[in-house]
């Protein structure tokens, strides 16, 4: 629940905007982002569905890899009992 | 792991280390990064991590996840929750429904949820029905659960509130004397929401050294080196190894919605008891939107309410008084297949990410030695 994912700003539509990350699009929230301007291409940390800080395109890759490697480290067994 | 992953390691190795120091990290994605990186057995013996109050979903009251059931089973509420509530147990009689996902099974519509916007989105599609959102979660969650209900909800949405804050959790195991810990690894979100500024009292107070940190090794390892030096120097202070996100402050709009929805109360955590100021309720104003007060539950007395299930020592998880592994029941009659405890349902739960992480061993003296 508390796993934040970085996203690249496709579209922004007034307090809302198409998100995407890794090919994956999603609408998400940009509320709480109100005192800054989000602009197509930024990169945002999402957190259930809202924008809760930019961040650079830097940073956005290097928590995409580490994803990456937690889903190759643990293939999704959610019942992995 | 990366290049400066290593030589954060390696500037650890190099330290002339104390007999024993036990780092306390408060954040189920911490944790995981953790286990899944094997950091614990990378990281020498004398430096202990410990999983700390870091799961919102494992310290909801068992009370507030009965009071969805209810409402699901007997109000013909639509229920709406985050899909790790579904499965966490209540105690109840045999043959009742012990969880959101049996209470579906017995008829209840309950649906699970990634984000509020969905609440909304559902609650729309269906104006006819009353819509309950089940929210639980730390500041990162209450936040945009706040951003939600301030760009203004349809009327048949209303919420069944379970937001706890994360530091004054923290604050009570150092005022109680008992904290088993000497430094703090604060979480990397959290500050981001909050400001890293809610962590001073840690050092201000407590004199204890504390480092926030992102979610991979790098800053994991950059806080743990932060937190050894401070310690080694008896020089502690309030670092932020995540700068990239975590800035003076905080998000100040995420703040102010925070303050203008809910009010701080005392609030209830499962199988520790009342946290003073540790939770958010809704503020007066935002009384119609309250599940608790549309739709009153009756006074029921059950066994066991509010407690953990019997023989789960989540709450001692939880507090970091334990391992996993040190639970009488983990990979015994404890799996993610048939959890006895929320700390084995939760992605978030120490007990879950061990056991995922492939650590089968039930109990072990040298248990940090194996995740
Ligand atoms: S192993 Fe299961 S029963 Fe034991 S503390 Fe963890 S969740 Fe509770």
């Amino acid at each position: 629940m508390c796993l934040g994912i970085p996203m690249q700003v496709r579209e922004v539509d007034g307090f809302m905007a198409r998100c995407e990350a890794k090919g994956v699009e999603r609408q998400v929230s940009l509320f709480l982002l109100q005192e800054e301007t989000v602009l197509p291409d930024d990169y945002v940390m999402v957190h259930v569905g809202y924008a809760i800080q930019k961040m650079t395109e830097t940073d956005a890759r290097s928590a995409w890899e580490l994803y990456d490697q937690m889903l190759a480290a643990s293939p999704p067994e959610p019942e992995g009992a | 792991m990366t290049v400066s992953a290593r030589s954060w390691l390696e500037r650890i190795r190099a330290l002339n280390l104390p007999e024993r120091i036990r780092i306390l990290n408060v954040c189920g994605g911490h944790e995981r990064a953790i286990t899944q990186a094997g950091l614990r057995t990378a990281l020498p013996n004398q430096v202990e991590l410990i999983p700390g109050p870091g799961c919102p979903v494992c310290v909801c009251p068992e009370e507030d996840v009965y009071e969805a059931m209810r409402l699901a089973l007997d109000e013909d509420v639509l229920l709406v929750a985050f899909g790790d509530m579904l499965r966490v147990p209540v105690n109840v009689a045999k043959g009742e429904p012990r969880c959101l996902e049996q209470a579906r099974a017995a008829g209840g519509d309950i649906r699970p949820i990634a984000s509020p916007l969905e609440a909304v989105a559902i609650a729309q599609r269906h104006p006819r029905r009353q819509v309950v959102f089940f929210a639980a979660g730390f500041e990162t969650t209450s936040a945009p659960v706040a951003a939600m209900m301030a760009a203004g909800v349809p009327g048949n949405l209303s919420i069944l509130l379970s937001g706890r804050r994360t530091w004054p959790a923290v604050a009570m195991l150092l005022d109680s004397g008992e904290a088993r810990f000497d430094a703090l690894i604060a979480p990397g979100h959290v500050a981001t929401v909050m400001g890293p500024e809610e962590w001073s009292f840690v050092v201000d107070r407590h004199a204890m050294p504390a480092a926030i940190a992102g979610f991979n090794p790098e800053s994991l390892l950059a806080a743990t080196y932060s937190v050894l030096r401070q310690s080694m120097e008896g020089r502690p202070f309030l670092d932020n190894c995540y700068p990239e996100l975590v800035r003076p402050g905080g998000n100040p709009t995420a703040r102010r919605q925070l303050d203008r929805v809910f009010r701080v109360i005392d609030a209830n955590w499962r199988g520790i008891g009342e946290i003073t100021a540790s939770g958010y309720g809704l503020s007066p104003d935002r009384a119609a939107s309250d599940a608790r007060l549309r739709f009153p539950a009756p006074p029921v007395s059950r066994r066991r309410a509010g407690e953990m299930p019997p023989g789960c020592d989540c709450a001692g998880v939880v507090l970091g008084r334990i391992y996993p592994n040190e639970c009488a029941l983990y990979g015994r009659a404890c799996t993610p297949r048939k959890p006895i405890g929320p700390c084995m349902v939760s992605d978030e739960g120490a007990c879950r990410i061990w056991w995922a992480a492939g650590l089968r061993e039930p109990h072990e003296h040298c248990a940090r030695k194996q995740a």
